[in-house]
């Protein structure tokens, strides 16, 4: 296994995992995973169903620990920080949540409005231009007075990407962006992702499954399967790199090394059909 | 043996949720200072808890002093003894019924709404949406359904005795003839504000607030985030503060006699 590393401040990678290791209800999701999510550009990570690729955010973010291995974030290692410490790192961090999880008791200007409330003495007015501007670069400022079960699950994912970017945080992560969403909003989602690395400089991890949207915006793509990290590389040669795993995902093969049917017993056994033999 | 040992893991069960209801308790009252900030929420669950349960409190309050009201004359017209109607109903109701019947009503109004509510926050996520925007879901979430449970229920049981006590002058009064003037003083002569009100509903109500409100909160942050999990937290809620409402409230008696 991989000895941890101490992140420097000065260090290219903003998030550095090493040899983590992860084993919930007896399956280990992840076998001593090394990553390291360089500051400043679009990571990508991508994977088959089921491979952790949401539990590796919740790790990044302290939600979840691993049982062995370190996750630094900005020079600090996450399992160590403490509660108060902790919740300043997030501070520094926007997270997209698969499912939105936007407040129900709010309407889609409080929802966006609501980490500002917590975390500043804002005067009401700069509180109220700041959302505002969220919302236009979502697309979604006449939509402000909307509770979020007025929404579509695309629009709840702009709110909620809205929410995640209101700091301007230095790392951000999305946890399936592009689900449910147009053409039309893909697109300009694509495009608020990159204007928000380019202008600002905001680090960000993508994990999605659609590779000609990741292919537009990520500077680098990691391929996780069985706990490890199976292939990596700029998106537009990943894909063909040779590789057993690449082959089979961007293909979209059924065999290959990631087993599409989850362990099971026999199949004509299953059915109720006698064995040949028998 | 099997029976034993299933029996030995429910008492295990229970005293392991006891136990971590008590440890979530003290993380509640750790959070008081840093809910303060959120003290808007406060009132607006006290609303929620409070208000919005006054209609069924009333309500009940008012045909509970009624039957309390007609059951009562009908045994004392035995013995002639009808003018201490007022009296009798006063003190059934300000050192019993009023607080128990309060903190039932207000377990399955208040106390299943908020179970359901934080079990729903943490099946959608908004808990852990909270947890990433680094605001702390006990201090913004659990601590304002506490405090506001906590102050809701003295109050709403001295709503349920006034109303009690209408329904019982509106029957032994208005209905049956007893006079007025013999209801109400036998009634301010026999009742004591410290034993009967203070000790008998306000101190009452008040333990009867913070149990079933840690019960509800507590069945909600730690339901399984289904909707099965949900309907069993709102179900175990019921049930626990229930159990825990009669048995608190013959401890308090005998303490507070």
């Amino acid at each position: 296994m991989t000895e941890p590393v101490s992140a420097k401040p000065d260090d290219s990678a903003l998030v550095r995992v090493r040899g983590l290791t992860t084993v919930l209800n007896g399956k280990k999701v992840f076998d001593s995973l090394d990553m390291d999510i360089p500051r400043g550009k679009i990571t990508a990570i991508m994977g088959p169903s089921g491979t952790g690729k949401t539990t590796l955010l919740k790790h990044i973010t302290g939600q979840m620990r691993g049982d062995a291995g370190e996750v630094w974030v900005d020079g600090h290692s996450v399992s160590k920080l403490s509660r108060e410490k902790l919740f300043e790192l997030r501070e520094r961090i926007g997270y997209l949540f698969q499912n939105s999880a936007l407040l129900t008791d709010f309407d889609v200007f409080e929802n966006v409005a609501f980490p500002l409330r917590q975390h500043t003495e804002l005067p009401e007015v700069l509180i109220r231009n700041i959302v505002l501007t969220k919302l236009q670069a979502v697309g979604l400022r006449g939509a402000a007075a909307l509770m979020p079960t007025e929404l579509s699950g695309g629009m709840a994912r702009r709110v909620a990407l809205a929410r995640a970017i209101v700091f301007d945080p230095m790392l951000i992560l999305y946890d399936e962006p592009f689900v449910g969403l147009d053409p039309i909003a893909l697109n300009q989602v694509l495009k608020l992702i990159r204007t928000l690395n380019e202008t600002l400089g905001i680090t960000s991890v993508l994990v999605a499954h659609e590779l000609e949207a990741i292919k537009q915006v990520a500077d680098h793509i990691y391929l996780i399967a069985n706990g490890k990290v199976v292939a990596q590389g700029d998106p537009k040669t990943i894909a063909d790199d040779g590789s057993p795993w690449t082959r089979q995902f961007f293909g979209g093969e059924a065999d290959g090394p990631v087993p599409f049917q989850y362990p099971a017993g026999d199949y004509a056994t299953s059915l109720g059909f006698p064995r040949r033999g028998a | 043996m099997s029976l034993t040992m299933s029996r030995d893991n429910i008492v295990v069960r229970s005293l392991e949720q006891i136990g971590n209801c008590g440890l979530f308790l003290l993380r509640l009252l750790a959070a008081i200072p840093q809910s303060l900030r959120h003290y808007r929420e406060t009132v607006r669950q006290l609303w929620f808890v409070g208000a919005m349960s006054l209609i069924i409190i009333m309500v009940c309050g008012l045909f509970v002093g009624m039957v309390l009201g007609l059951q009562l004359y009908d045994v004392l017209s035995i013995f002639g003894g009808t003018s201490a109607t007022g009296t009798v109903v006063a003190i059934a109701i300000y050192r019993e019924l009023g607080p128990v019947v309060t903190a039932l009503l207000f377990a399955g109004r208040a106390g299943t709404s908020v179970t359901a509510e934080i079990g729903l926050m943490r099946a959608t996520d908004q808990i852990a949406a909270m947890e990433m925007m680094a605001v702390d879901p006990i201090a913004y979430v659990a601590v304002p359904r506490f405090l506001a449970g906590m102050i809701a229920m003295p109050l709403l049981s001295c709503v349920f005795c006034a109303m009690g006590i209408f329904g019982g002058h509106l029957v032994g009064v208005s209905w049956l003839g007893i006079d007025n003037g013999t209801f109400w003083s036998n009634m301010t002569a026999t009742v004591e504000v410290g034993k009967d009100v203070i000790n008998g509903v306000l101190w009452k109500s008040f333990v009867f607030g913070i149990v079933v409100s840690l019960i509800a909160v507590f069945q909600g942050y730690t339901t399984p985030p289904t909707s099965e999990g949900v309907a069993y937290a709102t179900t175990r809620t019921v049930v626990a503060s229930s159990i825990a409402i009669l048995a608190l409230d013959f401890v308090l008696t005998a303490f507070l006699m």
